[in-house]
């Protein structure tokens, strides 16, 4: 399984949706809260040149937003 | 061919209340829908709807959501492009090229945001330009923001974002603001970090590659430019009428779905529900919302009922 990264806010409901999608489908992802982690804040706007949440890291691939249809597909589901 | 008795369109809390009822109803019951919990999964933290002091609105729309299943309606996350109705019964075709067949349809589409209308408003969305507070609002804690509406989405936003932000502009078009009194006075107490620029638009936004400031319709503290790190744009919303207007479903002049409290359209067998129906003018609420969804349901039911008689 590739390894899985969301860059949230505790707050946004597409990175809970998210993350609720990644527990019903028995994906371990790790995540970095960007509100509590100046680091990774700083970390995710410099990979993807923007400030919106979720990102969401995929193997090496990137996805802004929670598009459901292009995660299943990155992680074979 | 798998007929249901209603599909409802719409994720949000009309579709899931109207879903409940149905259920309850024993209708067999299809929801589809692309948005989940629509502005209720986005509004924070909710003090207004009875039963709960504070609502979670993700939680709440989750709740909601689980209601209706253990009612027995069925879920489809989707989105309906196309919806005709043809010898008594609706289709409804997704993008995902599915179709359903049904007897009734309850549309709770809801609303859009409306967005600005400035050039390089797409540019910039989320370089600066933002729609959602509760989602993005975090990433500028320390920082200046300027949120542009002074109704209840803009007034909310400011609370919202009143916990993260160093410094917050709120710029509205008119005189006074319109939000809840409540609301409208915890932010006029907020001196020090919220700063209100009232008859004030935006005519232009500043910044490369990134938002660092706006062009204001009038000056303030002696500029008409004024510095900031993010933009969060709090100005209502336009009716999801596409597939109401497919099906020929009368609109009022502000395009929302003509009604009376059954709920009915002047399409037999479709309903409306939710921010779409233009039953309790702009009050736009959770707790309307869900009223209209358990009214359409109803009125699904016993029109059903009618017409096997």
């Amino acid at each position: 399984m590739k390894s899985v990264i969301i860059y949230s806010t505790n707050s946004c409901m597409y990175c809970r949706m998210a993350k609720d999608f990644f527990k019903d489908n028995k994906v371990e992802y790790t995540e970095k809260d960007v509100y509590m982690d100046e680091n990774a804040r700083n970390e995710m706007i410099k990979m993807t040149g923007q400030s919106g949440v979720p990102v969401i890291k995929i193997g090496e691939e990137i996805v802004i937003g929670f598009d459901k249809a292009t995660i299943k597909e990155l992680l074979g589901l | 061919m798998e007929i249901y008795d209603t599909t409802i369109i719409g994720f949000g809390p009309a579709g899931f209340t109207a879903a409940l009822y149905a259920g309850r109803f024993e209708m067999k019951t299809m929801v589809i829908g692309l948005e989940f919990g629509g502005y209720t999964a986005k509004a924070g933290i909710i003090h207004n709807y009875p039963g709960v002091k504070k609502a979670d609105g993700y939680e709440l729309a989750k709740t909601m959501k689980e209601q209706a299943e253990e009612a027995g309606a069925k879920f489809y996350d989707g989105e309906v492009v196309e919806i005709e109705k043809k010898d008594n019964n609706f289709i409804l075709k997704t993008k995902d090229s599915k179709t359903f067949y049904s007897k009734t349809v309850i549309l709770a589409t809801g609303s859009e945001r409306r967005k600005m209308g400035l050039p390089r408003e797409k540019e910039l969305e989320n370089k600066g330009i933002h729609y959602c507070v509760t989602c993005d609002g975090p990433v500028y804690v320390g920082k200046d923001i300027a949120v542009v509406g002074g109704g209840n989405a803009g007034v909310s936003a400011v609370l919202l974002a009143s916990e993260y932000a160093r410094k917050i502009y709120l710029l509205a078009a008119g005189e006074a603001l319109t939000a809840e009194p409540l609301n409208v006075d915890r932010v006029k107490g907020m001196k020090e970090k919220v700063e209100i620029l009232y008859k004030t638009q935006v005519k232009e936004f500043l910044g490369k590659e990134r938002l660092t400031g706006l062009l204001l319709s009038r000056e303030f503290n002696g500029s008409d430019e004024l510095k900031i790190d993010g933009l969060f744009v709090e100005i209502g919303s336009l009716p999801a009428n596409k597939l109401a207007k497919d099906l020929g479903i009368e609109l009022n002049d502000r395009g929302y779905v003509k009604s009376d409290t059954s709920m009915k359209t002047n399409i037999s067998g479709a309903f409306v529900a939710g921010d779409l129906c233009d039953v309790f003018g702009s009050f736009k609420q959770n707790i309307t919302a869900a009223a209209s969804g358990a009214l359409a349901a109803n009125s699904s039911y016993y029109y059903l009922r009618d017409l096997n008689k």
